[in-house]
C-alpha cells in the first residue's frame, strides 16, 4: 500500500506479465499509430470489438491472471463474446391476489392484464378462476354420469343453500390448488372469484395465514359506469360462454343480470382496515391502496393505477432498411439505405390511412435510423433512449458470419438460449425487457402511439401484448417495411399487419438445427375452462 | 430525476418574514375572530408564498410542493382555482395520521427542532405544538371533494387513496409516495475494484489481482463499519440483513464475491442482487479512447461535452441525464428497501444516486468525486441524510493524482486506467465536488469525512 503514488497496475508478478504486456500493446502500440493519421471517423476501429484481434489476444494472455481471489470457487472468468446469464431469484415472492367484485366489473380483465405484465417480467403467474373450475367440473360430471347441473341464476342465489355450499367448496378447492402451486415455485396466484362478502375474505385470510412466506392482497374492481357494465354483459353473453351456450341471447342476458342481482344482494365492499387491499374504481379513475407493502405488491399497484380502457391502437414499425441491414451487420448507428428512405417517405400515407384524424404520438429511439424513418410523419414525436436497439457489446458492427468465424463456440451458445444470452459488454434480451418496463408503463397510460423501433425492442414489446413466452420471444418475426397494428381488447390484442411493397433484406434468423415451431397463435378470446382440473 | 422542483414551505416563509413563534401575535394560530393585524400578517405570508410559486413556474420550473396546512375546503378551492386558471395542474396531497405514537415521535423528532422553538424547554415546546394542532383540528376539513385530483396518505403510507391522477409526473409522484418509509436503515456506497482493462466499457473485464484484494478489504471494512455504527445506535448487526446491489458488469458483482463466499462465519445474512440498470454510463463511440484521442477525433463533441457534461450525449453514448432516467427505478427501490444496503457501483452511478440522496442539483452530478477506496455511509433521517466517508484502501486503482492534487489528462493518457467519460470528475481540472464539499451544499445535513487507515 506504500506504492500508491504512481502505480497503475500491481507490480508485475510472474503470472500477470502476459496480461500487462497486451494492455500496453493495446494502449500505446500498434493501435495508436494506426489511427493517428486518419480523420475518417466512420472507420475508427472499435478497440475492444470482437472483430479485432485484441480481445482474443487479451483473453488468452490474461487467462492465468485471475487467481487473485482467495475465494475457494472464484467466479467464472470472462472470455469470448458473451455468455448465458441466470434468471434473477424470485423465490421469495409468493403472493395470493384475491379478486373482489361483482360479475361484469372487469375482474378478469384486470387479472389478465396483470398476468401478462408479470409473466413478461418473468414472474410465475397463474390465474385460478373459480368459474372455469365450476364449468370444467360440471362438464366432467355431465360426461361421466350424464347429469347436467343447473348453472342458471338460481344456482347463484344466496338462498339456494345447497348451491351456495357447492360454490364455497369450489372457491376453497381453487384456493387450495393455488397455494399448492405457490409452494411448488409459483410467484403470484390470482384467485379469480367474486369474494364478495366479509366472511369469504376472512376465510381466505385465515387460510393463507397458515402458510409461512405467503401474503394475500385483495384487488377490488368497482365499476359505476352503467355503459361499461352493459358492454361487459353484452360481451359475456355473446362471446360463447358455455353457461349460455344453448340459450337465446335475450334469455341469457336476462339470466346473467339476475345472477348479478343475486350477488349484489350480499355484496360488501372492502372496508376491513387490517386487510392489505387495492380498490380500483372505473379502471384507474380512483384508486385506494391500503397496507400495500413489499416490492412486488407496489409494482402491481403502480401497474394497475396506470391502466385505462379507452379504445386505442398501438402501431409498431421497424426503421426502414438501413445500410447495416444491407451489409448484414448488427448494431451500429447507420443511416437508411435508399430503399429504407423510400419506406420513410411512404410511411406517412399508410399511417394517415389507418389513423385518420385521431391524435397520434410517434416514439423513436435515439438512433439515426429510427429518427430518419419518422422524419416525414406529421405528428408529435418523442425520442426514447430506452428504445435503442439491444446492445451487442463487442459484436456491435459485425456480421453474424464474422462472429461465427471468430467465435464459433460462443455463437452456438447464443442460439441455445437466446433470451438469456448476454453479449460481452452488451445486453441480453432479459436486460432489454428490464429496460423497457418503464416504456410499457407509459404505453399503458397513453392512447394512439406509433413506435418506430428496432427488431429486438419490438419483439419484447410485441411479446408483452401477445403474452408470448421468453423462449419464443427472440424468434418473433418482425419484418422490415411492415406496420403492425395492435388493438387492445378485453382479453388480449387484435392484430393487423400492413406490408409496403418496398423490398428489404430479411434480418430474421430462425433458430438453427431446430424445426421451425409456429409461434402460438395470438388470440383475444376468453378461456372458459381451467387448463388442468 | 432532473425535474425542476421547488419546495415552498409556508412555515419557513413565515419564520423568514415574521420571525419565530415568540414574535407572533397570540391569535396567529387560533381560529375564530382574529385581529385585523393578524389577518393582514397571515395574508401577507400566504400571498408571498403564492408569488414565489408563480415566479418559479415562470422561470421554467415543473413541480412546486406547497408545504402548508390548507385544511379548509374553501381555502383549497380558492387555491386550486387560482392556479388552474394559470394553467398549472394542482394535486392535493393530504396526510392523515390517527396513530398517536407516530404523531408523538414526529413532534419530538422533527417539529420541536424547528427554529420556532429554538431555546424552548422540550416538553413545553411539545405542549405548545399540541396546542396548535388541537386548534386546527376543530376546523379541519378532510378532502372529500372530488373535482381536483388528490392523494390522501394515512399513517405515513399505511393506506393511500388516489383520485383522478393523470399524466406521467403525477403518477410518478404517487408511486414514489407509496414507496417511502421511515424505518431506520443504513446505506453504504463503494466503487467496484480495479479491473484488468479499466478504460473499456465493452471488454467488461475481470478484476485485476489488486481488484480482488480490494474486494476482500471492502468486505472487511463494510462489516466492521456497519457493526460499529449499528451498535452505536443500539441495534444488533446480527439480527439485520445486508442486501448488496451490484450491476451486471463483472467488475462490480465480482467485487461482491467475498461477501458470498464467506457466508456462515461471523458475517451477517447477505443477499447479492445484480441489477442491469446499474451498469456504468455508456461511453458510446468514446469507448476505450483516451481523452486525447477523443478530443482529436471528436473535437466538436468534445467541446460540447466539456461545456455541459450533464446533458451532452456523445454519439451512441449515454448522457448523465440518460443515466439518471435509467436509474429512476433504482431510486424508487432504494426508497423502498428496508434492509441495510451496500451498493457496489461505478462512479457515474454512485454520483447520480448520491446526488439524489443528498439533494444536489442535477447539473452538478458529473462533478461529484467518488474515489475508489472510500466507503460512504449514508443514514437517512427525516430532514435529509447524514453521511460520512471512510477511507479504507490505498492500493492500485485508487485515483492517481499529480503532486498538486490535480490529474493531468495528457500525462496519464497512455496508460489511463480510468475511463475518462465514466470518471469525469476525477479526470478534469474543472470544478469537482469532493465528499467534504458536499456538506456546504445543504444546510442542516451533517457531513463528516473520517480518514481511517
Amino acid at each position: 500500500m506504500e506504492d500508491h503514488i504512481r502505480t497503475h497496475f500491481p507490480p508485475p508478478t510472474k503470472d500477470i506479465t502476459g496480461a500487462l504486456g497486451v494492455i500496453e500493446d493495446m494502449t500505446e502500440g500498434t493501435f495508436v499509430s494506426d489511427i493517428t493519421g486518419r480523420t475518417d471517423r466512420e472507420n475508427l476501429p472499435v478497440i475492444f470489438g470482437a472483430g479485432g484481434p485484441l480481445l482474443k489476444q487479451f483473453d488468452q494472455s490474461a487467462a492465468s491472471s485471475r487467481k487473485g481471489s482467495q475465494a475457494p470457487t472464484p467466479p467464472r472468468s470472462v472470455v469470448g463474446i458473451g455468455n448465458k446469464v441466470a434468471k434473477p431469484d424470485y423465490s421469495e415472492a409468493k403472493i395470493v391476489l384475491a379478486m373482489v367484485g361483482l360479475p361484469a366489473r372487469g375482474k378478469s380483465y384486470l387479472s389478465n392484464k396483470l398476468t401478462r405484465y408479470l409473466k413478461w417480467l418473468e414472474y410465475d403467474v397463474q390465474v385460478f378462476n373459480v368459474g372455469q373450475l365450476r364449468r370444467s367440473r360440471a362438464r366432467q360430471k355431465a360426461l361421466q354420469s350424464g347429469i347436467r347441473e343447473d348453472h342458471t341464476s338460481v344456482y347463484f342465489s344466496h338462498n339456494n343453500v345447497e348451491a351456495t355450499r357447492a360454490r364455497e367448496k369450489l372457491s376453497e378447492d381453487s384456493l387450495e390448488m393455488l397455494i399448492n402451486w405457490l409452494k411448488k415455485g409459483g410467484n403470484v396466484g390470482i384467485h379469480d372469484a367474486t369474494n364478495s362478502t366479509r366472511s369469504r375474505r376472512a376465510s381466505i385470510e385465515e387460510r393463507v395465514k397458515q402458510e409461512k412466506g405467503i401474503q394475500v392482497i385483495f384487488l377490488e374492481s368497482v365499476c359505476n359506469d352503467p355503459a361499461v357494465i352493459a358492454a361487459n354483459i353484452a360481451l359475456k353473453v355473446s362471446s360463447g360462454d358455455p353457461d349460455y351456450k344453448d340459450l337465446p341471447k335475450e334469455v341469457a342476458e336476462r339470466d346473467f343480470i339476475r345472477r348479478i342481482k343475486e350477488y349484489e344482494a350480499v355484496y360488501e365492499t372492502i372496508t376491513e382496515p387490517h386487510l392489505s387491499y387495492l380498490r380500483i374504481t372505473d379502471v384507474g379513475n380512483e384508486v385506494t391502496l391500503s397496507r400495500i407493502n413489499g416490492y412486488l405488491q407496489s409494482r402491481i399497484a403502480f401497474y394497475l393505477m396506470n391502466l385505462h380502457v379507452k379504445p386505442r391502437n398501438i402501431f409498431m414499425s421497424r426503421h426502414g432498411e438501413s445500410q447495416f441491414n444491407v451489409e448484414g451487420k448488427i448494431g451500429g448507428d447507420a443511416l437508411l439505405s435508399p430503399r429504407g428512405m423510400e419506406y420513410a417517405r411512404a410511411l406517412p400515407d399508410l399511417i394517415r390511412k389507418h389513423v385518420g384524424d385521431a391524435p397520434l404520438t410517434v416514439w423513436t429511439s435515439t438512433l439515426q435510423r429510427t429518427i430518419q424513418t419518422a422524419q416525414d410523419l406529421p405528428y408529435p414525436k418523442l425520442t426514447w433512449k430506452s428504445l435503442d436497439e439491444l446492445d451487442a457489446g463487442v459484436c456491435d458492427g459485425m456480421t453474424y458470419e464474422e462472429i461465427e468465424l471468430a467465435y464459433p463456440e460462443d455463437f452456438a451458445n447464443r442460439d441455445e438460449d437466446k433470451f438469456n444470452y448476454r453479449y460481452r459488454g452488451g445486453e441480453s434480451y432479459r436486460d432489454v425487457v428490464v429496460r423497457l418496463e418503464p416504456v410499457i408503463m407509459e404505453l399503458e397510460r397513453q392512447e394512439n402511439i406509433l413506435i418506430v423501433g428496432h427488431q429486438a425492442i419490438l419483439r419484447c414489446l410485441y411479446a408483452y401484448f401477445h403474452d408470448l413466452s421468453q423462449v419464443d420471444l427472440p424468434y418473433i418475426k418482425i419484418p422490415l417495411h411492415t406496420v403492425i397494428k395492435l388493438t387492445p381488447k378485453a382479453y388480449g390484442c387484435d392484430e393487423e399487419r400492413y406490408t409496403l411493397p418496398i423490398g428489404a433484406v430479411d434480418t430474421h434468423r430462425p433458430k438453427p438445427k431446430a424445426p421451425q415451431v409456429p409461434l402460438p397463435h395470438a388470440h383475444s378470446g376468453r378461456e372458459y375452462y381451467a387448463k388442468d382440473v | 430525476m432532473g425535474v425542476k422542483t421547488h419546495v415552498v414551505s409556508l412555515g419557513d416563509y413565515r419564520r423568514k418574514t415574521l420571525g419565530g413563534a415568540q414574535k407572533l401575535p397570540p391569535d396567529y394560530f387560533s381560529i375564530g375572530e382574529k385581529s385585523p393585524e393578524t389577518l393582514a400578517l397571515r395574508k401577507k405570508v400566504s400571498d408571498g408564498c403564492e408569488n414565489i410559486i408563480w415566479e418559479f413556474f415562470e422561470g421554467g420550473g415543473q413541480v412546486v410542493i406547497y408545504d402548508a396546512n390548507n385544511g379548509l375546503r374553501k381555502n383549497r378551492q380558492a387555491l386550486a382555482e387560482k392556479f388552474d386558471k394559470l394553467g398549472i395542474h394542482v394535486i392535493m396531497l393530504e396526510s392523515i395520521c390517527d396513530n398517536k405514537e407516530i404523531i408523538e415521535t414526529n413532534i419530538r423528532n422533527v417539529k420541536i427542532s424547528s427554529p420556532d422553538y429554538r431555546g424552548w424547554d422540550q416538553d413545553q415546546a411539545v405542549e405548545d405544538y399540541y396546542g396548535r394542532i388541537r386548534l386546527r383540528e376543530q376546523a379541519y376539513e378532510t378532502i372529500e371533494e372530488t373535482e381536483w385530483p388528490y392523494i390522501r396518505i394515512f399513517n405515513v403510507g399505511e393506506k393511500i387513496m388516489v383520485n383522478k391522477i393523470r399524466g406521467y409526473l403525477q403518477s410518478r409522484v404517487v408511486f414514489f409516495l407509496m414507496n417511502i418509509h421511515n424505518r431506520f436503515r443504513m446505506i453504504y456506497f463503494a466503487r467496484s475494484g480495479q479491473s484488468l482493462i479499466e478504460h473499456s466499457y465493452k471488454a467488461d473485464s475481470d478484476l485485476s489481482p489488486a481488484g480482488w484484494e480490494y474486494s476482500e478489504r471492502l468486505k472487511e471494512s463494510v462489516l466492521e463499519r456497519r457493526a460499529k455504527s449499528l451498535e452505536q445506535r443500539g441495534y444488533d448487526p446480527k439480527e439485520r440483513r445486508l442486501v448488496i446491489w451490484t450491476s451486471t458488469r463483472r467488475r462490480a458483482h465480482h467485487t461482491a464475491w467475498p461477501f458470498l463466499t464467506s457466508a456462515g462465519e461471523s458475517s451477517p445474512r447477505v443477499k447479492v442482487i445484480e441489477k442491469p440498470q446499474m451498469c456504468e454510463i455508456n461511453p458510446g463511440v468514446w469507448d476505450g479512447l483516451t481523452p486525447d484521442q477523443a478530443r482529436k477525433f471528436y473535437p466538436e463533441e468534445w467541446a460540447r461535452f466539456v461545456k455541459d457534461p450533464y446533458a451532452f450525449r456523445a454519439p451512441r453514448a449515454e448522457s448523465y441525464h440518460d443515466l439518471s432516467v435509467r436509474l429512476e427505478p433504482i431510486l424508487i427501490e432504494l426508497e423502498r428497501e428496508k434492509e441495510d444496503l451496500l451498493i457496489i457501483g461505478h462512479s457515474s452511478v454512485i454520483r447520480c444516486l448520491l446526488a439524489y440522496l443528498i439533494g444536489l442539483p442535477a447539473s452538478e452530478i458529473p462533478a461529484i468525486e467518488v474515489a475508489r477506496g472510500d466507503l460512504l455511509e449514508v443514514v437517512p433521517t427525516s430532514y435529509g441524510v447524514h453521511s460520512q466517508a471512510f477511507h479504507f484502501w490505498d492500493g492500485p486503482g485508487r485515483r492517481v493524482d499529480a503532486a498538486d492534487g490535480e490529474v493531468e489528462l495528457g500525462h496519464l493518457s497512455n496508460r489511463d486506467e480510468n475511463n475518462f467519460y465514466e470518471n469525469y470528475a476525477e479526470d478534469t481540472k474543472g470544478k469537482k465536488i469532493t465528499p467534504s464539499d458536499l456538506a456546504t451544499h445543504r444546510n442542516g445535513v451533517e457531513q463528516t469525512v473520517v480518514a481511517e487507515t
